[in-house]
C-alpha cells in the first residue's frame, strides 16, 4: 500500500491546484462559523455589560419578545415599587432602570448614530462608572467616551438631543467608560426625574433591577421576590436577562449562517467538478502505472484504495488549510457586511472546535466523494491493454452518463417548471431543487456540445491569432470531456451571478413599477441612515410636519413584531382615513382598509386561508406589551405593495406597542403648493431633526435601488469566490494536459513555434473553456433569472428584466478571464526544454 | 580497440569536386558537447569536424553513445555546443538567439522524427503544412500537390494520424519536412519504428527528394540498409568522426559497423 501511496505523492504539485479550490471553498464554511460564533459571543458579551452590577431584575410580564430590540417593549412598572422590593429582605440595593430613543446630534446638526444601530438613552443607576465629569444633574447628560470622541466633544460642551416626543439641549456632564455596541451604538444617560420625562414615563420605570447581599444567591432572591409581587410583574435573574436579549439578536441574525453555508455549499459543488476533473486526468494520465501494478497482481481494491487515499490527502490539506484562512474570511465577511449596512460586531475571533471538525470534514467528504468515480475508473483499465497505451475503460460510461444527466436534467426541469407554473405555496423550493438537477444535467450533457461550441467559439480566435489559436482550438476539441467540466464549473459561478445580476434587476424594476403604479403621496419621510428598522422617524417630527401650512395630510405607517403560536409575526399599521389616499391599492381591499377599526386586522388572503379564518374570526395576536389579543378578521388582501401579512390601525398599534416609531410617513401637499415648495417647507419644519429624510418619486426608486445594490455586492462577491475556483480549475485542467502534452509541445517548438505562439495556443484553448463555460452560464443564468423571478411574484417582483449590457459584460469577463488563467500553465510550457520535451516518454 | 581507418578530411578529390567550392549546407567545426559536471562529464562530441553538402544525402552511423543523435540536435539548433561551431548555410547557430534559432528551425530546416511525429489533433494535410502555417505562410499548391503525390498521401489527406499506420504517419511527417522547402532536412531514426517494407518505401522516398529535387538530407540511423540510401556515410565513434564511405552498400556499412563495434 505504500508502494502504491509513494506514486500518489510523486503527483503532489500536480494536485496542488485541486487542494487550492478545496481550500477555498472550505475557507468560506470555516469563515461562516468563525463570523457567527464570534457574533454570538459579542451579542452574548453585549447583552451581559447591560446588566449592570444587579443580580436580578424585576419587569412586566410579557408573552412575547421582539428580535433584536434594544428599547423597552413591555408595559412600565411604577416607580413606587422600587421602593417595596428595596425593602425586602435579601436585597441590598434596588433602584429604577429607564430606558428609551435618545439620538444626540453633533455640532453640524447630523445625527451621530452610525449604521442605523438603536441610540439607547438611559436614567443614571448606581453601577455606572465614569470615566471624567460626574454623574449628570438636571440640564446635564453623561455620553459614552466613544460617541463624545468620535463627534468630537468634551465635558462641558452643549448637545442636542432628540427623543421620540422633544429636542432639548443638554450640557455633557461626564463620560460613560463604555464604548457604543452591537444594542446600543450611542449611550446617554440623564438623572433619573430627567430620563423619566425625555423618555415619557413619568411616575414608572421599566425595570428594576436589584443587587443581593452577600450570601443570598440571584435564584434564592428572585423566588423570594416573585414570592411577593402582584402577578402582571415577574422576577428574574439579570443572567436571564442578558441571555434573552443575546438571544433576540442572535435569532435576528440566524439567516446569516443559512445563507452563508449556501454560498459554501456552491463553492464546494464547483470545488468538486475540479476534483472529479484533476482525478480523473491523472487516472488516465498513469493508466500505464496503475496497468503494470495490476499486471503485477495489485487487486483493483487496492488501486481503488490508492487513489482514494490521495484524495483523502488533497481534502486534508486542502481543508486545513481553508479552515485557517477561514480567520481571514471571517473578518472580510464582516466588511462585506458591513457594506450592506449590517454592522455586525467585531469582536476578537472566535474558533470553536466544531469550525475545524466540520470545515475538515466537508472538504474531505467532497474531495472523496468527487474522487469516487475516477477512482473506480482506475479499476477498469485492463493490464495489458494499459501497457500497450490504449485509453482504457472509457466509452462504456458515455451512454450511462448521458442517460444519468438526461434524467437529472429532465427531473430538475419538471421540477422547476412545477414550481414556477403551479404558483404553489413554496415556489421557491421547486425552483432550487429544479435548479440542481438542471445544473447536475447540463454539467454530464456539456461533453455533447462542448466540440461544436469550442469550434464556434474558437472562430474569431483563430481568424485573430491564426495558427496557435487553431491548434489551441484542437486541443480544446481533442478532449470534450476534460473541456465539457471544466466548462462546467464556470458555468455554475457565472450562471449564478447572472441569475442575481437579473434578479437585482428585476426588484428594482419591480420596486419602481410599483411607485409609479400605486405610490400617490407627493413626499414619503423616511428615517435617515440604515436605521428605519430599528427605531424610525419618532412622532415629534410627525407633529412638526403636520402642522405646516404646506401639507394637507399626513398618513403615517408603523411596523413591528408580535407573536402567533411562538413565532414571531411582523405587521404594519396604518391610518385607515389616509392611507388609501396615499397608496392606491390595486387588488380590491381599498374598501376594506377604510373599513379597517382598531379591534380589527386585515390579513394577506393565502395567509387567512391556510389558517382557515373568515371574515370576523378572532386572530390571536401576542404583543409585548398587552399580551394576547383577540383582533377580529374584517378583510383580506393580496396586494404585494403590502410587505407583510398584518395590517392593523394605529390606534391598536398605540395601545398595544411601547414605541411608537413610524416607518414611513407620506405627505400630501395642500391644494396649490408646488412641489418645490412643499419640499422647502417641510424641511424647514424638520431642519431641528436629522434623523428623517424627505424623499420625492423618483428618491424612493432610488432609495429602493440602492437598498438592492447594498445587497447586489456581497451577494456577488460571495459568488466570485466560485467563479475563482473555476478558473483555478482552468489553469489546473491546461497545467495536467500540458504534462500530458509534454512531446508534442516538444515537437511543435522543433518544428519551429515560437514561445509566444505556444502562449498564444494555450492561452486560446483557456479563452475557449472560459468562453464555454461563459456561454453555458449565460444560457443558465437567462433560464434560471426568468424561474426565479417568475417564482417571486407573490414576493412583489412583478417585472422580468434582463440586464443585458451586464449579462454580455459578464460573459465578456469570465472569457477574458479564462483565458488568464491560461496564463501561467502557457509560461509553464513555454519554459520547456525542447530537447527533454521531446525525447520525455510521455 | 576501435581501428580508425582513415582520419577525417575533406573530400575534394573525391566524387563531389563541385560541392568543394559551394558552402555546405551545413558543417560541425570542432565541435564538443559535454554533459553533466566537470567531475562526472560525458563527452558526447570530442571535437567533430565535418561538412554536408548540399544536395547531398548523408547518413551518419555509430554504436549507440557515439555521439550521433547530439551531432543531429545540434546541427537542428535543439541543444548547444561546450565549444566549436555549427553552421546551418552560412549561419552560425552559436551567435543565434532563442528567437532566431525557432525561426530557423521553422524556415530552415526540415525533421523527421523516429516516432510521435505528428500532432493527433491534426489531419495528415494540416500537419504537412503546420511549419508553414506557424510562419503565416500559405503553401505553394503546385508544390504541395507535388510532394503529397510523391509521399503517395493523396487520399490520406484528411485523416488524423490514429488513422494512418505508422509507415503513413512517417511519409506524412517526410512531407512536412519537404513542403517548406528547408535547405537541409535532419531525420533522426526516421524508420526506427517500420518494418522493413515500410522503411524502404520512405527511404526510398527520401532518395527521390534529392535526386529529383536537390534536397540535402541527413539522416542518423543505425541500420545499415537505411543508410545504403544515402550518398555518404559518416561513422561517429565516441564523440568523433571516425570514418566515411561515398556510395555505401549495405554489406560495406555492416562491415564498416563490426569494424567500429569491435
Amino acid at each position: 500500500m505504500t508502494r502504491l501511496l509513494r506514486g500518489a505523492l510523486a503527483q503532489g504539485v500536480r494536485l496542488f491546484g485541486t487542494a487550492l479550490a478545496v481550500a477555498l471553498a472550505v475557507t468560506l464554511v470555516s469563515g461562516t462559523f468563525i463570523l457567527t460564533d464570534t457574533i454570538d459571543s459579542a451579542f452574548h458579551q453585549a447583552s451581559a455589560d447591560t446588566g449592570g452590577s444587579s443580580d436580578v431584575v424585576i419587569r412586566s410580564t410579557a408573552l412575547f419578545a421582539a428580535q433584536a430590540n434594544s428599547l423597552p417593549e413591555r408595559e412600565p412598572v411604577p416607580e413606587s415599587l422600587v421602593a417595596k422590593i428595596a425593602a425586602i429582605p435579601g436585597v441590598k440595593a434596588a433602584w429604577a432602570a429607564v430606558q428609551g430613543y435618545a439620538e444626540l446630534v453633533d455640532k453640524q446638526g447630523q445625527a451621530i448614530a452610525a449604521k442605523g444601530l438603536p441610540t439607547v438613552g438611559s436614567a443614571v443607576t448606581p453601577d455606572v462608572t465614569l470615566t471624567a465629569g460626574r454623574a449628570p444633574g438636571p440640564g446635564e447628560v453623561a455620553i459614552d467616551v466613544e460617541t463624545a470622541r468620535r463627534a468630537g466633544l468634551v465635558l462641558g460642551d452643549k448637545i442636542k438631543v432628540l427623543f421620540s416626543g422633544s429636542t432639548q439641549e443638554f450640557t455633557i456632564g461626564g463620560l460613560l467608560d463604555a464604548a457604543g455596541d452591537v444594542v446600543a451604538s450611542t449611550k446617554a444617560i440623564f438623572d433619573q426625574v430627567t430620563a423619566q420625562r425625555v423618555l415619557g414615563v413619568e411616575g414608572q420605570v421599566d425595570a428594576i433591577p436589584v443587587e443581593a447581599e452577600a450570601g443570598v444567591s440571584p435564584d434564592a432572591l428572585r423566588s423570594r421576590i416573585n414570592a411577593v409581587l402582584p402577578d402582571q410583574y415577574e422576577a428574574v435573574t439579570t443572567a436571564q436577562v442578558a441571555q434573552e436579549s443575546a438571544e433576540s439578536w442572535t435569532q435576528a441574525v440566524a439567516f446569516l449562517p443559512t445563507a452563508l453555508l449556501l454560498f459554501a455549499a456552491v463553492a464546494l459543488l464547483v470545488g468538486a467538478f475540479i476534483i472529479c476533473n484533476t482525478f480523473s486526468i491523472l487516472v488516465a494520465q498513469r493508466a500505464r502505472e496503475l496497468a503494470l501494478l495490476r499486471s503485477l497482481g495489485a487487486s483493483r481494491a487496492q488501486l481503488t484504495a490508492s487513489v482514494l487515499c490521495e484524495a483523502v490527502a488533497v481534502g486534508l490539506v486542502g481543508s486545513v488549510a481553508g479552515v485557517l484562512a477561514g480567520f481571514g474570511a471571517a473578518r472580510g465577511l464582516l466588511a462585506l457586511f458591513g457594506r450592506m449596512g449590517f454592522e455586525l460586531p467585531a469582536a476578537s475571533a472566535v474558533f470553536l472546535p466544531r469550525t475545524a471538525v466540520v470545515g475538515v470534514v466537508a472538504g474531505v467528504a467532497v474531495t472523496v466523494l468527487a474522487a469516487l468515480a475516477p477512482a473506480r475508473r482506475a479499476t477498469l483499465i485492463s493490464p495489458v491493454g494499459a501497457l500497450r497505451g490504449a485509453d482504457g475503460g472509457r466509452a462504456t460510461s458515455t451512454s450511462r452518463r448521458l442517460a444519468l444527466g438526461s434524467a437529472a436534467g429532465l427531473a430538475g426541469l419538471a421540477t422547476l417548471l412545477t414550481g414556477v407554473l403551479s404558483g404553489g405555496d413554496k415556489p421557491l423550493v421547486a425552483v432550487g431543487l429544479g435548479a440542481v438537477g438542471i445544473l447536475v444535467g447540463l454539467a454530464a450533457l456539456t461533453p455533447l456540445v462542448a466540440t461544436p461550441a469550442a469550434h464556434f467559439l474558437g472562430a474569431p480566435l483563430v481568424r485573430l491569432f491564426g495558427e496557435p489559436a487553431f491548434l489551441g482550438r484542437e486541443n480544446a476539441m481533442r478532449s470534450p470531456r476534460r473541456t465539457a467540466s471544466t466548462a462546467a464549473a464556470l458555468m455554475i459561478g457565472i450562471g449564478l451571478v447572472g441569475v442575481v445580476a437579473i434578479l437585482a434587476a428585476s426588484v428594482k424594476a419591480s420596486a419602481s413599477r410599483t411607485v409609479d403604479d400605486s405610490l400617490r403621496a407627493d413626499f414619503v419621510l423616511t428615517p435617515a441612515g440604515l436605521g428605519g428598522a430599528v427605531s424610525g422617524v419618532p412622532p415629534v417630527v410627525i407633529d412638526r410636519v403636520r402642522e405646516s401650512p404646506a401639507v394637507a395630510t399626513v398618513s403615517e405607517i408603523r411596523g413591528g413584531q408580535w407573536g402567533l403560536d411562538g413565532r414571531n409575526q411582523t405587521l404594519l399599521a396604518v391610518d385607515p382615513a389616509t392611507v388609501t389616499a396615499m397608496h392606491e391599492i390595486d387588488d380590491g381591499s381599498a374598501a376594506a382598509v377604510r373599513r379597517l377599526d382598531d379591534k380589527g386586522v386585515l390579513v394577506r388572503d393565502t395567509v387567512a386561508e391556510r389558517y382557515g379564518w373568515r371574515i370576523g374570526d378572532p386572530v390571536p395576536m401576542t404583543f409585548a406589551k398587552t399580551g394576547t389579543r383577540k383582533m377580529l378578521l374584517q378583510g383580506t388582501f393580496s396586494t404585494t405593495a403590502v410587505r407583510t401579512d398584518y395590517v392593523i390601525t394605529l390606534g391598536a398599534y398605540r395601545a398595544n406597542f411601547a414605541q411608537q416609531f413610524s416607518l414611513e410617513v407620506d405627505v400630501a401637499l395642500a391644494p396649490g403648493v408646488t412641489a418645490v415648495q412643499g419640499r422647502a417647507e417641510i424641511e424647514r419644519a424638520l431642519a431641528d431633526y436629522p434623523v428623517v429624510k424627505v424623499m420625492d418619486h423618483s428618491q424612493v426608486v432610488a432609495a429602493q435601488e440602492e437598498k438592492v445594490n447594498r445587497l447586489l455586492v456581497p451577494v456577488t462577491a460571495l459568488l466570485a469566490l466560485s467563479v475563482i475556483i473555476a478558473l483555478l480549475g482552468i489553469a489546473n485542467t491546461l497545467a495536467l494536459s500540458i504534462h500530458e502534452r509534454t512531446r508534442e509541445v516538444g515537437l511543435l517548438r522543433a518544428l519551429g513555434m515560437a514561445r509566444r505562439q505556444l502562449r498564444s495556443m494555450i492561452r486560446s484553448e483557456a479563452a475557449i473553456i472560459g468562453g464555454l463555460g461563459a456561454m453555458l452560464g449565460t444560457v443558465v443564468a437567462l433560464f434560471f433569472g426568468w424561474a426565479l423571478v417568475a417564482s417571486m411574484r407573490h414576493l412583489g417582483v412583478t417585472e422580468l428584466v434582463f440586464p443585458v449590457a451586464q449579462l454580455a459584460g459578464l460573459a465578456a469577463l469570465a472569457t477574458v478571464a479564462g483565458m488568464l488563467a491560461g496564463i501561467l500553465p502557457a509560461r509553464k510550457a513555454a519554459s520547456l526544454a525542447v530537447l527533454q520535451a521531446i525525447s520525455t516518454d510521455r | 580497440m576501435t581501428l580508425i581507418l582513415r582520419a577525417p578530411t575533406t573530400h575534394e578529390d573525391r566524387t563531389f569536386p563541385h560541392l568543394v567550392t559551394s558552402v555546405p549546407a551545413a558543417r560541425a567545426v570542432n565541435a564538443v558537447k559535454l554533459y553533466g559536471n566537470a567531475e562526472t562529464s560525458v563527452r558526447a562530441l570530442d571535437g567533430v569536424n565535418v561538412d554536408f553538402a548540399p544536395g547531398c544525402f548523408t547518413a551518419i552511423m555509430g554504436p549507440s553513445g557515439s555521439g550521433k543523435s547530439t551531432l543531429l540536435h545540434c546541427l537542428a539548433g535543439l541543444d548547444d555546443l561546450t565549444s566549436g561551431s555549427i553552421s546551418i548555410g552560412d549561419t552560425i547557430l552559436g551567435t543565434l538567439r532563442e528567437r532566431q534559432l525557432t525561426r530557423l528551425r521553422r524556415d530552415r530546416i526540415g525533421f523527421i522524427f523516429q516516432a510521435f511525429n505528428l500532432l493527433p489533433t491534426l489531419t495528415a494535410a494540416e500537419n504537412i503544412t503546420l511549419p508553414l502555417a506557424l510562419a503565416g505562410r500559405r503553401p505553394d499548391p503546385d508544390w504541395f500537390d507535388t510532394v503529397v503525390d510523391v509521399v503517395g498521401l493523396r487520399d490520406r489527406l484528411h485523416h488524423r494520424p490514429a488513422e494512418l499506420s505508422g509507415g503513413q504517419q512517417q511519409r506524412v511527417a517526410a512531407a512536412r519536412a519537404l513542403v517548406s522547402r528547408p535547405e537541409i532536412i535532419l531525420a533522426d531514426e526516421p524508420t526506427g519504428n517500420l518494418d522493413s517494407k515500410a522503411g524502404g518505401e520512405l527511404l526510398a522516398f527520401m532518395r527521390r527528394a534529392v535526386d529529383g529535387f536537390g534536397q540535402t538530407i541527413v539522416m542518423v540511423t543505425h541500420d545499415p540498409v537505411a543508410a545504403s540510401y544515402a550518398d555518404r556515410i559518416v561513422f561517429l565513434a565516441d564523440g568523433q568522426v571516425v570514418d566515411e564511405m561515398f556510395e555505401p552498400t549495405a554489406e560495406r556499412a555492416i562491415d564498416h559497423m563490426k569494424q567500429l563495434g569491435g
